[in-house]
């Protein structure tokens, strides 16, 4: 039997937990598991909110990170998206999984006012 | 536009990912994700500007401010959206706001104003072009309006 703490996360809930922590230190953005919950990786006893990833047969993993912009942005939407994309490939650089992450794709679904937010 | 283009646009407000970002020179752009923007997202952003302006005091015709009240009480609505409808394509986007204004404002200066902000803000964020932001005001504001008339016999 496979006690928690020795779960080890696949290649593909590990790359989804390097975007959400990509996600929570970029300013301005917060994830969104959407209407449904349904934009969030389950894996790891772990649930990644805002974050879909998707293995191919190659072992290739996608990525669709969910977001919502805090107003006002302090960039183009466009930026922060290249911003976000580009913390990811770092990170997984760095974690040796870069040859493993496909395509990231970044989806405003909203904007969040401070009294939304609070 | 080019094929190339075209195949990065699956939404209106798509954009690819520019070359910089690249881990391989050969990787087209649609295999390092895309960037979407949401309708909604545009709408709101439209809305939210609109209210930056000096002079607007809300946003929506009378009909909608009240349904809008109901629905935002069960948490339907979002109130940065009423009063604003937006159009967009692949590259443009036109904008519908009905205003009211706050009483003692110069109407043509506050519409001015707000057709400014709209376009700056929408712009600089979504990277959409406005093409025109029409504007009707529905209502004025004045001062003790909310004040009701239940409150008025009371005191």
């Amino acid at each position: 039997m496979t006690s928690d703490s020795e779960l080890v996360a696949s290649g593909r809930v590990r790359l989804a937990q390097l975007a959400g922590q990509v996600i929570a230190r970029t300013e301005g953005v917060t994830p969104t598991t959407g209407p449904a919950g349904r934009w969030q990786t389950v894996g790891a006893q772990q649930r990644i909110a805002g974050v879909l990833a998707v293995e191919d047969v190659r072992g290739r993993v996608d990525l669709e990170l969910h977001l919502v912009v805090r107003w006002p942005p302090q960039m183009s939407l466009e930026q922060l998206g290249e911003l976000v994309r580009g913390r990811l490939r770092d990170s997984a650089g760095a974690a040796g999984m870069g040859a493993r992450l496909g395509a990231v794709a970044v989806a405003f679904d909203d904007v969040l006012t401070e009294i939304e937010s609070a | 536009m080019s094929d190339a283009d075209k195949s990065t646009r699956a939404t209106p407000t798509a954009v690819k990912a520019p070359a910089a970002a690249r881990p391989d020179d050969d990787a087209p752009p649609e295999e390092l994700g895309r960037t979407t923007i949401g309708e909604g997202v545009v709408t709101k952003v439209a809305g939210l500007a609109a209210r930056e302006v000096q002079g607007v005091h809300d946003l929506g015709g009378g009909t909608a401010r009240a349904v809008s009240s109901v629905t935002q009480k069960v948490g339907l609505g979002d109130a940065f959206n009423q009063g604003v409808s937006v159009e967009s394509g692949v590259k443009e986007a036109a904008v519908d706001l009905t205003l009211v204004i706050d009483y003692g404002e110069s109407i043509p200066r506050v519409a001015t104003a707000v057709r400014n902000q709209v376009i700056k803000r929408v712009e600089f964020i979504t990277g959409l072009t406005v093409i025109e932001v029409n504007i009707t005001v529905n209502d004025l504001y004045f001062p003790g309006d909310d004040e009701s008339d239940e409150a008025a016999r009371v005191a």
